[in-house]
């Protein structure tokens, strides 16, 4: 493996610091493997998006504004991303930790016969080797796992592992050919928006999350989403309150939602169960607030708050409003 | 119809876990052995397009791992799944995600399958990324992280969840779906199933029966070490919202946090 090919997720030209944690990490990677670094970009908006790509220090940006990308569920993606790396050679394949990555992933692992490694915080080259730091078993085991032989490799890079930095040479900026004769048969009928998500949840620096505890849909709007105002983060939740239909899956946190690592992640009614855990348990600082010092979520906390969430986080929104002052 | 379920059987996510330093896998002596819980979900959305399409529409599901537990199979069964494949061999020890992928697929190819149910994640420490190959593998669309399935004139349609929502996504049979746990609550298994599961069929499978005797993991773990530990929480009792606002307030302080 010699060069790295970075997958940039993105909507309409949108897109997330991830995604340029990832170009910069592309660089530092290539560079220690004697390679180059490329990025591919694809649908509607990707030709916007790679002018911006431009300010990072990749050597390639490739890019199909193909309207297949966007009618078409991940198969022309898959192509594309195959067919940059089929023409760049022996490459180590990134994107971002997060659900359109692990499908691309475990795709494009398929198709180019390569390992794939999930959910990774480092790289380490050995002997022109690649290996993967990973945590797993939810975070209780810190792993590094190497490409066998093989000419590819997929990571599925967590946001918020890397730094961003912009600078370099100006990447060049290629329109990738349509692969033949290809027909699609995953049709995207429609599309719902249920979260407005305008802050990746996964890398928001700060994570204000609600579970059972909070009794209902209102105190995600009236009481966390103040809070996390405040501190210019993200409301997450548990599932417990997914379930309930008092938020939309896509804040839901753990095992079988997000996994996030802030640098605060406030829990509020959450028992931590650990389902919960394994999703933000490698958060820089956690504090819990919940009824029940006896909780789970104490073994894993920094900050223990024993008492009633209704009392304290209307009070807490305040003092941070005023600090901010 | 046919419809194949993959289950996979995995140690208690309750009980610790642990590596084994030698043979660097996952420890699985001691720990009950349980169905997947997503899987549970997968095997729930087959039983419910089963029930709704009615007919010729039998349930099969495919495991891939060690004989010995195969037992657990008999609780899947009782929920409703018509019969059992495992896919079992010294071959396929130390499977990664690219060769658990490879090797089932090669499993379906020879039982054969109108739609593939897979659950989203294996509890184990796995990635959730053994659907998607495996639909690569097969060269079947693949629909990953559904909410809903109906089929309809062998047209799949699923509400497939995204980041800020989800979509609606068609294609024609066969094809795979991986679900989210929203497709409903597993059902409990009811005593007549129970009883009838005792005489269902659970049939063994080589890995050269399965034309996959061949595979090699495209990973390997060279190291792994427990996480820097946390040191102790602070805790602090708070009777009224202003203290308790205060004490965190003064925490995020001292960590510059705020
Ligand atoms: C296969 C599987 C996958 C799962 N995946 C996930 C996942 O991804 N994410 C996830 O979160 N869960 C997941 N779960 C569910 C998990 O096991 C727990 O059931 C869930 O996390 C509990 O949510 P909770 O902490 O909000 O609720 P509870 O466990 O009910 O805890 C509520 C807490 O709120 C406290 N409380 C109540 N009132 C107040 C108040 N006024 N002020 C302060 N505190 C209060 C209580 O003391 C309690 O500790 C999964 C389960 C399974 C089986
Ligand atoms: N050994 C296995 N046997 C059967 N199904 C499996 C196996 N491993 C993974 N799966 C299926 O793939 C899904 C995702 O697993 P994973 O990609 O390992 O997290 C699971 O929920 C199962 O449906």
């Amino acid at each position: 493996m010699q060069h790295v090919v970075e997958v940039v997720e993105h909507r309409k030209g949108q897109t997330r610091k991830v995604t340029f944690e990832l170009a910069t990490q592309a660089r530092d990677l290539a560079d220690r493997l004697g390679g180059t670094a490329h990025a591919v970009v694809l649908g509607s908006g990707a030709a916007e998006l790679a002018e911006q790509l431009k300010a990072y220090p990749l050597d390639a940006v490739h890019v199909a504004e193909d309207p297949d990308v966007d009618a078409y569920l991940i198969d022309p993606t898959i192509d594309y991303v195959e067919a940059v790396a089929r023409a760049v050679g022996s490459a180590v394949i990134l994107v971002p930790n997060t659900m359109y990555g692990r499908d691309v992933a475990s795709r494009i692992a398929a198709r180019l016969g390569a390992g794939m490694v999930a959910d990774v915080t480092g790289f380490e080259v050995e002997g022109g080797r690649v290996a993967c730091v990973a945590p797993k078993l939810g975070g209780a085991t810190i792993t590094a796992c190497a490409f066998r032989d093989g000419e590819y490799g997929v990571a599925t890079v967590r946001p918020n592992a890397f730094a961003a930095q912009s600078g370099g040479a100006g990447a060049r900026v290629d329109a990738i050919e349509k692969p033949p004769g290809r027909r699609y048969a995953m049709r995207i009928e429609s599309e719902v928006e249920e979260a407005s998500d305008e802050l990746g949840l996964e890398e928001a620096p700060v994570v204000v999350s609600g579970g059972r505890g909070l009794g209902g849909a209102d105190p995600f709007r009236t009481l966390l989403k103040p809070l996390a105002d405040a501190l210019g983060g993200a409301v997450g939740a548990s599932r417990a309150a997914a379930d309930a239909g008092w938020v939309p899956y896509s804040l839901q946190i753990g095992q079988t939602g997000k996994t996030v690592s802030p640098k605060l992640y406030i829990a509020v009614g959450i028992s931590g169960a650990i389902q919960h855990k394994v999703g933000m348990r490698s958060s820089g600082t956690i504090v819990a607030v919940n009824k029940d010092g006896a909780a789970p979520i104490a073994e894993f906390s920094d900050l223990v708050v024993v008492g009633d969430a209704f009392a304290i986080i209307p009070e807490l929104t305040k003092l941070v409003e005023a600090a901010k002052a | 119809m046919k419809i194949v379920v993959t289950v996979k059987l995995v140690p208690d996510l309750n009980a610790s876990k642990s590596i084994d330093p030698a043979t660097k896998r996952l420890v699985r002596a001691g720990a009950e052995t349980v169905l997947n819980p997503y899987d549970e979900y997968a095997l729930e959305a087959a039983l419910q397009l089963k029930e709704r399409l009615g007919g010729e529409t039998s349930v099969t599901l495919l495991s891939m791992g060690p004989q010995a537990t195969q037992e657990t199979l008999r609780k899947a069964l009782a929920m409703g799944a018509d019969d059992a494949v495992v896919l079992s061999d010294d071959v396929l020890a130390g499977s990664d995600v690219a060769m658990t992928a490879a090797a089932l697929a090669g499993a379906l190819k020879n039982i054969g399958f109108d739609l593939v149910v897979c659950g989203g994640l294996a509890d184990d420490g796995s990635t959730g990324g053994v659907p998607g190959a495996l639909a690569e593998h097969l060269g079947v669309p693949g629909l990953t992280n559904a909410r809903h399935v109906e089929i309809d004139d062998a047209v799949v349609k699923v509400q497939r969840e995204t980041d800020s929502g989800y979509q609606v996504v068609t294609c024609p049979l066969p094809a795979l779906v991986s679900v989210t746990m929203a497709v409903g609550e597993p059902r409990y298994a009811s005593l007549k199933g129970i009883m009838g599961a005792k005489k269902k069929t659970i049939a063994p499978l080589c890995a050269s029966d399965a034309g996959v005797g061949g595979l090699a993991p495209k990973t390997e773990l060279l190291r792994f070490a427990a996480p820097p530990a946390r040191t102790k929480a602070r805790v602090v009792e708070a009777p009224d919202g202003a203290t308790g606002a205060r004490a965190i307030f003064e925490f995020l302080r001292e960590r510059k946090l705020v």
